[in-house]
Order: structure tokens, then C-alpha cells, then sequence
């Protein structure tokens, strides 16, 4: 009898997690970083064309720090630690960049934002503490970014490739009209 | 018949748990509404009382700028219930179009409801805060010293409708140099500037920044009502409403060129901001000077129409009654 009473217990307890797994979906698309992920970024400058794989995008030398930002309505998103490739580097691929040289980014949804110099230098962009008051700004990196807090960009939140407005420390909030969601095409435009 | 318990146990356990994974009968119905930011203020009270007349009903609202408020259905795909914009032309030129997928436009009409005014908007602590008058205003934010802010023409209708006014402004005064003075000098680089008979158009570069201290340039208009609150600002170019209901000083402007009134449509017409490219894929790049008129549609996408439609109804009749300060004014 205790036997029996044991072995049913047991048998809840299994359908009490497998029940709970299914309720919270931990196999979401988000719970790892994966290197087949089917996108392609062209990378462009009007004479020569580079497209390259997510997993030769995740091969290039990356940069870690971090990203927050708000919406126009003053809605925040993160603070996301943040992993990626700076747009420099990207740049490197088709040429370099120069000064005076511009780059404008855009994604599937038809979302078109263009930078210059001084933004590709981590300028010129306005910075905001967590109570959104403005503050100086410290160095920022431009990033094209794969990861947040360790796993993939969910497609929600503009994954698998989104412009970051990065920082090395925490608690800078930047603008989100630069961070380009979905982005499959980066094109310099020469001075 | 030993196993039955058992078997009757276990049952039971997987009834509770699925019920717990669906949610059951008692979960509320949510309706998504994607406003443009100056009505987030009186939409919190509509929020309210629609919510408080239908148990049951979860209002979220999720507020943008009035082109983002749009893209949410004809770019994102998002499952949105009804969508509040701040130009009413907005919802013709994006949602009047084919759906990418299954029959039929993303909307096929809107109601117009509310209007609004540019108008002045400062504090106590503005530079110059004892001089300012509707008469003299594009005097006193020429002045060297006075910092004005716009919200980003290429994001916010609020932001377009700045250069409208200052514009328009010209041709009223019988001044033209109040465009330069007050925001064209002190971007970069400047917009070009030209006439198409009467029409003045105004495009924008690809990158839009201020030059020099003399003007800010920020993505929504609340941060320059903080801007204004830290004194990073003396001036900025806001909506009437949104000014009153953030308790700020005002000075009105004429309806000639304040974008308040239709009869005045003829002049409006007359300022022209053009992106200068294609800015997002669902909008054109020229926007036209217009009456500043609120509407509202419940696209064929929406998930819940028929209560979106009266939660719309409602919303309306709310704005009809005019609430007062915050709330734009009933048509």
C-alpha cells in the first residue's frame, strides 16, 4: 500500500513538471545562442557587395557591453547585456569607413536609419540616466548585436541582428530610433 | 480495480494542470490600442472607464508616435485592435493598401474626432518668460541665448508640424527670416529650402542634428517637457493639449498658422516637409501642411473587432464631451 502510494505520488510529481515545462516554455527561441540561425546581412558600399551568414557574423571579433533604450513615448527596453560586432568592424569587411562617410541600415519591415561619422564614432547621440533625465554622455560604441543577456535575439525584440547604441558600463539609456530591428542590410555611402 | 484511484488521481491532476496552461474561462479578453503619444494623458481615462463597463476586458495601451502607431499593423504584423493617430491623412496613405497576406486593405475608413494647435510652450524659468506674447513670440526665440526644442520631424507629426509653423509664419509676419533664425541656421546640415510656386518645401538631410546650442532636436516631445522641467530648453514647440496638461506656460499663435483650423486649409498646404528618402517602406516621404485632426480605425486585422469598435464608440464619445485640460478639443 505505501508502495502504491509512493509510486502515484511519483507519477503526479512527473506530470506536475512535464506540465510545468509546457506552461513556460523554456525551449523557447531565445533559451540559447545558435550558430545556424538563416539570415544573411549584405554588406554594401554601392561598388562591392559582401553578404554574410549569421554564424559569420557571430565569427567576427565581438564586443561585450551593454544597451538600454526608450521609446519616443518614453517606454524603456532592458537593460540588456550586450553582445556583438561593432559596425566598424562590419565596415572593415567592404573598405573601411572614412570621415565624412555615412551608413545607412535597414531591416525586412521597410525601417531605414542612417548614421554619420560622428555617430559611427560613438557621438553626437543623447544619453539618459533610469529616471530619463539627461546626462553626459559617456562612450558609446555602435554594435550590431546577436545576443541579449547571454542567448539569442528573440525576433520580438528585433533578433537574430539589431543595432545597439552600446556602453561599457551599465545604466546609460540611449535613444531607440537607432537601434534598427531585423537588420539585413548595411550600406556605406561614400563621401 | 486496484488502479482505479490511482488512474482517477492522476486524471484529476492533468485536468487541473491543463486548465492552468489555458487559462480557463475567467481569463480577460485584451484589447490592444496603439495611440499617438499626446493622447496618452486622456487615454488613461478612457482606459479606465471603459474597463470599469466591461468586466472582463483588459485595455492595453501601448502609445507611439502616430507613423510608428501605423507601422505596428501594416509593418509589424502586430495584432492590434484599434489604432489613434495624430494626422488623420496618416491612416489613407499607409492602410488604404492590400494586406501582404489574406483579402482586403488593412483598413477601409477611420473617424475623425479631436483637434489640437500648435502653440509656445514654456516655464517660469524660460529666458525671457516676462516678454514672451503671441505677438512677439518669434521675436524672443530668435534671441541669442534662448535654447528651443523640436521633437525629430522625421519621427513625430509634432516635430514636422514645428517647421510647418515656423514656416508658415513667414509668410504671416511678412518676415522671412524667422525659419533660419529660430531652428533652420542651427541644424546640420541645414535642410533645403525651396519654393514651388507658393509652397515652401522643406527637406531634411538623412541625419538631422543641431548645430551649436541654439536648438534641441529630441526623438518624442516628452523629453522636451523634461527638457523644459531642467531648463535644458526655454522654449519648445508643443501641442496645446499636451502643454496643458503638463502644466506648462503657453503663448497660442494665430490660426494662420497654428494648424488648428480648417478654414485655413488653403494656407497650411502652403508648407511642405519632405524626408528626402524613403524613410520607412510603408510612407511616403512628403508630408503636407494640414489641419491638425485626431482619428481613429479598427483595422481588419484586429483581433476583437466587435469590441473594438466599441471601445472606439466610446473613446470618441469621451472626446466629444471635451474634458478640458490634456484632452485635445472635440471636432
Amino acid at each position: 500500500m505505501k508502495t502504491s502510494f509512493i509510486q502515484c505520488l511519483a507519477l503526479v510529481a512527473l506530470i506536475c513538471a512535464a506540465a510545468a515545462c509546457g506552461c513556460t516554455g523554456t525551449n523557447g527561441p531565445g533559451a540559447q545562442v545558435e550558430d545556424e540561425i538563416a539570415w544573411n546581412l549584405t554588406l554594401t558600399d554601392g561598388t562591392q557587395e559582401k553578404v554574410l551568414s549569421f554564424s559569420e557574423v557571430k565569427a567576427l571579433p565581438a564586443w561585450e557591453g551593454y544597451g538600454y533604450a526608450v521609446s519616443t513615448v518614453g517606454i524603456k527596453y532592458g537593460p540588456y547585456n550586450v553582445k556583438g560586432v561593432p559596425l566598424t568592424a562590419l565596415f572593415e569587411q567592404i573598405g573601411g569607413f572614412e570621415t565624412g562617410d555615412q551608413v545607412g541600415i535597414s531591416a525586412p519591415d521597410g525601417y531605414y536609419w542612417v548614421f554619420d561619422d560622428e555617430q559611427v564614432a560613438g557621438k553626437g547621440f543623447v544619453t539618459f540616466d533610469e529616471d530619463l533625465k539627461e546626462k553626459p554622455s559617456p562612450d558609446l560604441t555602435l554594435v550590431l548585436a546577436y545576443e541579449f543577456n547571454g542567448t539569442a535575439i528573440p525576433e520580438e525584440d528585433g533578433g537574430p541582428l539589431r543595432v545597439v547604441v552600446g556602453t561599457a558600463e551599465p545604466g546609460t539609456i540611449t535613444e531607440g530610433s537607432a537601434w534598427v530591428k531585423w537588420v539585413d542590410t548595411i550600406e556605406v555611402e561614400r563621401s | 480495480m486496484r488502479g482505479l484511484p490511482l488512474m482517477l488521481l492522476l486524471l484529476a491532476a492533468a485536468c487541473v494542470l491543463t486548465a492552468g496552461c489555458t487559462g480557463g474561462d475567467d481569463a480577460p479578453t485584451t484589447l490592444r490600442v496603439v495611440p499617438a503619444g499626446s493622447l496618452l494623458l486622456p487615454m488613461e481615462e478612457v482606459e479606465a472607464g471603459f474597463e470599469a463597463s466591461h468586466p472582463g476586458v483588459d485595455v492595453q495601451i501601448e502609445g507611439h508616435g502616430s507613423i510608428q502607431c501605423v507601422r505596428q499593423v501594416t509593418d509589424l504584423h502586430r495584432a492590434i485592435d484599434v489604432v489613434v493617430v495624430a494626422d488623420e491623412a496618416l491612416i489613407p496613405d499607409m492602410m488604404y493598401r492590400p494586406m501582404e497576406e489574406g483579402d482586403g486593405n488593412y483598413t477601409d475608413s477611420y473617424t475623425t474626432f479631436a483637434t489640437n494647435q500648435m502653440v509656445i510652450a514654456y516655464t517660469n524659468h524660460s529666458l525671457y518668460a516676462d516678454e514672451i506674447t503671441s505677438e512677439n513670440w518669434y521675436e524672443v526665440l530668435a534671441r541669442p541665448g534662448v535654447v528651443v526644442g523640436i521633437s525629430n520631424p522625421m519621427l513625430d507629426a509634432a516635430g514636422y508640424r514645428s517647421l510647418m509653423t515656423t514656416t508658415l509664419a513667414e509668410d504671416y509676419y511678412e518676415n522671412d527670416t524667422i525659419y533660419d533664425s529660430i531652428l533652420g541656421d542651427h541644424l546640420r546640415p541645414a535642410p533645403e529650402i525651396s519654393q514651388d510656386g507658393a509652397t515652401t518645401v522643406i527637406t531634411l538631410p538623412e541625419v538631422l542634428k543641431a548645430e551649436g546650442e541654439k536648438v534641441r532636436v529630441r526623438d518624442g516631445s516628452i523629453y522636451l517637457l523634461s527638457l523644459l522641467d531642467a531648463g535644458g530648453v526655454d522654449y519648445a514647440f508643443e501641442y496645446l493639449s499636451v502643454a496643458e496638461g503638463h502644466g506648462l506656460n503657453y503663448v497660442t499663435l494665430p490660426p494662420e498658422i497654428d494648424l488648428s483650423s480648417a478654414a485655413y486649409v488653403d494656407d497650411y498646404k502652403k508648407a511642405v516637409v519632405n524626408l528626402g528618402f524613403q524613410r520607412f517602406g510603408s510612407i511616403g516621404s512628403e508630408r503636407v501642411g494640414n489641419p491638425i485632426v485626431y482619428a481613429a480605425t479598427v483595422p481588419n486585422t484586429a483581433p476583437h473587432p466587435d469590441l473594438a469598435h466599441e471601445f472606439m464608440d466610446y473613446m470618441i464619445a469621451e472626446f466629444s464631451e471635451g474634458h478640458g485640460e490634456g484632452w485635445p478639443s472635440p471636432l
